[in-house]
């Protein structure tokens, strides 16, 4: 594909969703091409970037040791409720 | 996962997932915390991030590990054991959720304002900008109240299915197939939710990036 024939919208329309992959196919090489000259398309997929960039660098809050502590309780709480469940239905069965 | 049947050998935290797996499996709890230790942080990370709460997001990382402590003994390793551990979480995040009437909208594929199909040209033949640039903007700065405030609207109305595919591609760094696997999607499904999500947030993060 030549890269006169591509149009903005085209460029708009396959740099978002390539944002990260691989550009070796012709028409990433022709989109490559149109980025070099066109200030809108470089500009655009520049604030797509950053877009991804900004939402990956944005901090979490630390679990709390609270929270923590509290799963094991949990876990061997319900591991001895499927323990008792399962003598129930033996001592059933049996 | 079977209950009772504990080894006491130390488990060198270096393991690998399966190895693990395989021994928490065979009911060896140090194996299982092990396993919890090394992603307990992930799990808790994008709950955050999926739920914007962090009550929700606690209560959805603790129901997570103990749907992973009931069924370890159903993960058949044919994938990977964070996939698996994804698709938990997203489904206990979406149990937290409260449904609002605009996770039913289709998010369009809007267009930049100053798009153009072919860039204005001065009289020197030169194309001009339309598309305003982006201020720099460091990493570091998403610790400023503002900034932040702004990234929090925006993904905030952001329709859930697409937030989870963003989340789950972009931030977490799945791919496109291990996205799909998790949510149950076609891998273009994915891809159409994903390209719709990054235009929705950037365009709704221009104002303050030009300002």
């Amino acid at each position: 594909m030549s890269a006169k024939k591509l149009k903005c919208r085209e460029i708009a329309e396959h740099v978002c969703a390539e944002l990260d992959e691989g550009m070796n196919s012709a028409k990433c090489r022709a989109i490559r091409r149109h980025l070099e000259t066109c200030p809108n398309c470089a500009s655009y997929l520049n604030s797509l970037k950053t877009t991804v960039k900004l939402y990956r660098a944005y901090p979490a809050p630390a679990l709390s040791a609270r929270r923590r502590k509290a799963l094991f309780e949990v876990i061997r709480h319900s591991g001895k409720e499927s323990a008792e469940s399962r003598k129930k239905s033996q001592s059933k069965c049996g | 996962m079977k209950k009772g049947a504990t080894t006491t050998a130390r488990i060198s935290s270096a393991a690998d997932d399966a190895q693990l797996i395989a021994l928490a499996q065979a009911g060896n709890e140090q194996a299982f915390t092990v396993l919890v230790r090394r992603y307990e942080d992930v799990v808790f990370r994008f709950a955050f991030k999926v739920c914007r709460d962090r009550d929700k997001a606690e209560e959805a990382w603790q129901d997570t590990f103990v749907n992973v402590f009931r069924k370890l003994n159903q993960f058949d390793g044919k994938s990977k054991f964070s996939t698996w551990l994804y698709t938990i979480v997203t489904n206990n995040c979406l149990m937290k959720r409260r449904k609002r009437k605009l996770d039913d909208a289709i998010v369009p594929l809007e267009l930049p304002d100053g798009f153009r199909d072919e860039p204005m040209q001065d009289s020197n033949g030169r194309p001009i900008q339309t598309i305003a640039s982006w201020k720099e903007t460091p990493l570091h700065s998403v610790m400023d109240t503002e900034l932040r405030h702004t990234l929090d609207r925006a993904i905030e109305k952001l329709p859930y299915d697409y937030r989870i595919v963003f989340l789950l591609r972009d931030v977490e760094g799945n791919s496109a197939e291990e996205t799909a696997k998790i949510l149950h999607l076609s891998v273009p499904a994915v891809k159409s939710r994903l390209r719709r999500a990054r235009v929705f947030l950037r365009e709704r993060l221009n104002e303050y990036m030009t300002s």
